[in-house]
């Protein structure tokens, strides 16, 4: 069975986002000021971004002076990732299924001719 | 994770059975409740067919419309309907599978797209974005890392 968490896969799944995650990694912790230096997106555009990674505890943050600074929740980074990888192995697993399911039957139908 | 940065999960996989074979074990509820589910039901592959599949008995059922079927090359169905009832205007995930002779056998090429529509709604800037792959390649060993520092504690 397929368990993915929209509101996270939703918060992941959007490339300006992802961006911003690779930048706090990188750089430890950020502002929206400071984010936006590096993105082609404005401030407000990245305090929104922000307020969506926050929602589902992608991201925590800190009083700095008149902004907020905001660093990665790398367990709960993890946990995205794990369930991008799942969705991907089940099918794995299904495929390795199918395959031996199928090539036990054509070797049944080839017995049976040759029988025949 | 290569294939899933745009929502799409893709793979390929060889089989040594012909497609007939390979298109009845993906198409026909039999076998779907060997490969997938512990049970399933579907009356035919056929477009428009619905079927279920079911979980712990029936535990878990859900759903899926079968969209294309041309055996024996093309086997597409939508599932994950959000309110667990079939329903054509819902954001729901297609899976293919594509069936090509291939050597003897079969190479079955598999899709599941619809990440996108459930909750990608900034996908349409991918296209703008030609580094966000680097950005998976950067944090994934990041990931690696944290593993690490876990398992080490």
């Amino acid at each position: 069975m397929i368990d993915v968490d929209d509101d996270l896969w939703s918060a992941i799944g959007d490339p300006t986002r992802r961006r911003m995650l690779d930048r706090l990694l990188a750089d430890g912790d950020g502002t929206a000021t400071s984010l936006s230096v590096h993105l082609p997106v404005t401030r407000q555009a990245i305090a929104k971004h922000l307020g969506v990674l926050d929602r589902v505890g992608l991201v925590h943050s800190l009083p700095a002076g008149r902004e907020r600074r905001y660093r990665v929740d790398e367990a709960q980074l993890a946990r995205a990732v794990a369930q991008l990888a799942s969705v991907g192995s089940a099918w794995d697993a299904r495929l390795q299924r199918i395959k031996r399911i199928a090539e036990a039957i054509q070797r049944t139908k080839n017995e049976h001719n040759e029988k025949e | 994770m290569k294939s899933m940065e745009l929502g799409t999960i893709e793979r390929e996989i060889h089989v040594d059975a012909s497609p007939e074979i390979v298109f009845e074990v993906v198409s026909r509820p039999e076998h779907i409740s060997e490969w997938w589910s512990d049970d399933a039901t579907l009356d035919e592959a056929a477009p428009g067919a619905v079927g279920e599949l079911a979980w712990n008995d029936r535990a878990e059922v859900v759903p899926l419309k079968v969209v294309t079927a041309e055996p024996p090359r093309l086997f597409a169905f939508r599932w994950c309907y959000p309110d667990g009832t079939v329903d054509d205007a819902a954001k729901t995930m297609l899976v293919t599978f594509e069936l090509t002779p291939s050597g003897g056998g079969t190479k079955i090429k598999l899709t599941e797209t619809g990440f996108r529509e459930m909750g990608w709604e900034a996908a349409q800037l991918e296209a703008a974005y030609n580094d966000h792959v680097a950005g998976w390649d950067h944090f994934i060993p990041r990931l690696g890392e944290y593993v690490a520092k876990l398992a080490a504690s």
